[in-house]
């Protein structure tokens, strides 16, 4: 029973935490602009991290060893270094935009302005993740992360033409008045956004801090294939509402609150409520997720104990650089630099950090020093491989449109 | 016979003290001549003097740099593990000795010391 | 001598010849003091000249999938094992064998 419940709770934590600020906005925005026409950039990246996102749980059930071992074990010091620092970067920036996104969410519910939450979000984020236990920490931010639910009751409320809506979604092809740059642009900062490395990180890490071994290969399992899907289903529910009630208005999104726009039309002031506390939920809890994952990536390739397994003091470099990033995010938002702008710009060094981080993961799944007779299957390797191809076309092309598009403007 | 592929096999692995917890990484090995000449690995050498001269180019420059102002003991010597404490290599390496005992990392020590140590909480279990 | 310092060297034949880089050591593990994992001995160099690293899934005992394999297979260069016997000299500029190594 009480694995029953351990399961059921890492669904539930898997769908809460699968949405963080960069996916509500791209959704929200792409919806409005497109319609769910790039729907299947979303459904591609939420298969493509649960292939890698198995992987990298089985070896960190399996071999106890996390994601960022992996990279410095077969990229060697140089390549893994030059991983490192892109990574990094990404999730920096992510950890920014994520403290900012909790800021503006607190925005939105008292009307005090973002720049005075940032400091409270940000010494928030640093006592949970100094002081909490992580099961703990995981949960809490997961479940409450569930209430963005609301999107779904929302569409489902505003009735819309259903056939006409799933005919968007597998009619691909840039709507009239819109360039196929721009098209092309947010179809991969969608599929980014789904395949941010720290994803990863955080998942297999998670593994480690909560001490699984062979036996948790099936809850690693059933997290990434049921919960990671759900996530992506809210993240389409977020696009959807924005396609049914801001598009044919022509609104475009820009804030937070435009997000939520639809809630409040379709469920009222109560349901706007829940959507915004979603939203502090979603990026607080992405923001302890990032925030932790700029530690774990610097230890594990450092080789340094890391970990909220063991007493702070025990892992004293890890909780510095957790520390450090934590300061520099909360800096960054400070300046004033818009946090919905960062997400969109971390594209780039995504660019560097995806490739650099699902390609060891592969080879390591397929190596019987690591994972004995569980090393991956023909499914896997052929999923692997595939998505390891669309990685570097999407790496590579997200370049050009973004210069020419200047991020999608 | 069995024979290991130090880069393939041990190089850039984990290694764990005798109580699990983590140490550092085999960031390099040192290998001396036996008694008949033919070279036998003797350390696992750890640290940014091991593995600056490893990065090579101007990361490598800045961490032995760093490496050599911030470390207890002048000279290019990094601190090293003798190969015989080292009990098992798998995804890791076991070594039979605790983190203290090896003392491999005096850096992580003075952070501790003088930095999250003297934090409210740091010494609260772990979970 | 530091692993470290073989890894990447080039390495001549007794002619001069450049046969390829240092990619791997091969040791012959043998039986330690009581509880030790055993005493590494240097046999062998693993040489190529093929730029990609074997932990990629073209060394010993690994697999990888179809395409990867593929690809690193249609890679320019072959693995030469040189055994630590054969090296005459060796220095910052590279590896020399004796005339009787097979390179």
């Amino acid at each position: 029973m009480k694995r029953v419940f351990g399961v059921a709770l890492g669904i539930l934590t898997a769908i809460g935490g699968f949405v963080d600020i960069g996916d509500l906005v791209a959704n929200a925005l792409v919806g409005a602009r497109f319609g769910l026409t790039l729907a299947w950039a979303t459904v591609l990246g939420v298969i493509g991290i649960c292939v890698f996102a198995e992987m990298s749980g089985r070896v960190a059930a399996v071999a106890g060893r996390p994601t960022f071992d992996l990279v410095r074990e077969r990229l060697g010091p140089r390549i893994g270094l030059a991983n490192l620092a892109a990574s990094l970067l990404v999730t920096l920036l992510t950890f920014s935009a994520e403290i900012g996104g909790v800021a503006l969410a607190l925005e939105l519910a008292t009307s005090v302005n973002y720049l005075l939450w940032v400091p409270v979000a940000g010494l928030a984020a640093w006592l949970v993740m100094w002081r909490v236990r992580f099961s703990v920490l995981e949960n809490t931010a997961g479940l409450l992360g569930l209430t963005l639910v609301i999107f779904g009751v929302a569409l489902w409320r505003l009735n819309p033409d259903w056939p006409q809506l799933l005919n968007q979604g597998i009619s691909p092809g840039n709507p009239p008045g819109e360039g196929l740059p721009t098209y092309f642009y947010y179809a991969i900062a969608l599929f980014g956004a789904a395949m941010t490395p720290y994803e990863v990180f955080f998942f297999s890490s998670g593994g480690v801090e909560e001490r699984w071994t062979r036996k948790d290969v099936v809850t690693s399992r059933v997290n990434v294939f049921v919960g990671f899907p759900l996530g992506g289903l809210l993240s389409l529910a977020v696009a959807g509402c924005a396609a049914v009630v801001l598009l044919p208005q022509g609104i475009t999104v820009d804030t937070l609150g435009q997000v939520g726009l639809p809630v409040a039309v379709a469920v009222g002031k109560l349901g706007l409520a829940v959507a915004i506390l979603g939203f502090v939920a979603a990026t607080f809890g992405a923001a302890l997720e990032t925030g932790l994952s700029c530690g774990y990536s610097v230890a594990q390739y450092f080789g340094w104990q890391w970990g909220k397994y063991v007493r702070p003091r025990e892992a004293a470099r890890f909780h510095l650089v957790v520390l450090v990033c934590l300061i520099v995010a909360v800096g960054t938002v400070l300046t004033t630099i818009d946090p919905i702008t960062i997400t969109e710009y971390s594209l780039v060094f995504s660019a560097v950090a995806l490739p650099l981080t699902y390609l060891p993961i592969l080879v390591i799944a397929n190596d019987p020093d690591y994972l004995g007779a569980r090393v991956n299957g023909r499914v896997a390797n052929l999923f692997g491989t595939l998505f390891l191809v669309v990685i570097l076309v999407a790496s590579v092309a997200a370049i050009p449109p973004m210069l020419a598009t200047r991020a999608g403007q | 016979m069995t024979t290991v592929d130090i880069y393939l096999q041990l190089l850039d692995r984990q290694v764990l003290d005798r109580d699990g917890r983590l140490v550092c990484k085999v960031d390099d090995l040192e290998l001396q001549p036996g008694p008949d000449g033919v070279p036998v690995v003797t350390a696992i050498l750890v640290g940014p003097r091991a593995l600056g001269p490893r990065l090579g180019g101007r990361p490598g420059r800045w961490m032995n740099a760093l490496a050599s102002r911030l470390a207890a003991t002048p000279g290019d010597d990094p601190p090293r593990i003798p190969f015989g404490a080292v009990t098992a290599v798998h995804s890791a390496v076991d070594v039979d000795r605790t983190r203290d005992e090896l003392a491999v990392d005096p850096l992580e020590g003075w952070v501790e010391r003088h930095i999250i140590g003297r934090l409210p909480g740091s010494g609260h279990a772990g979970g | 001598m530091r692993a470290g310092e073989l890894l990447g060297r080039p390495v001549f034949d007794h002619t001069g010849r450049r046969i390829g880089l240092v990619a791997d050591l091969r040791c012959v593990q043998e039986a330690g003091p009581h509880s030790s994992w055993g005493v590494l001995r240097l046999d062998a160099l693993v040489v190529t000249e093929r730029r990609v690293t074997p932990r990629l899934g073209y060394g010993r005992h690994q697999r990888s999938p179809a395409l990867l394999r593929g690809v690193l297979r249609g890679l320019p260069g072959q693995l030469v094992v040189v055994p630590w016997s054969a090296v005459a000299s060796w220095s910052a500029e590279g590896i020399r064998l004796t005339d009787s190594a097979g390179g």
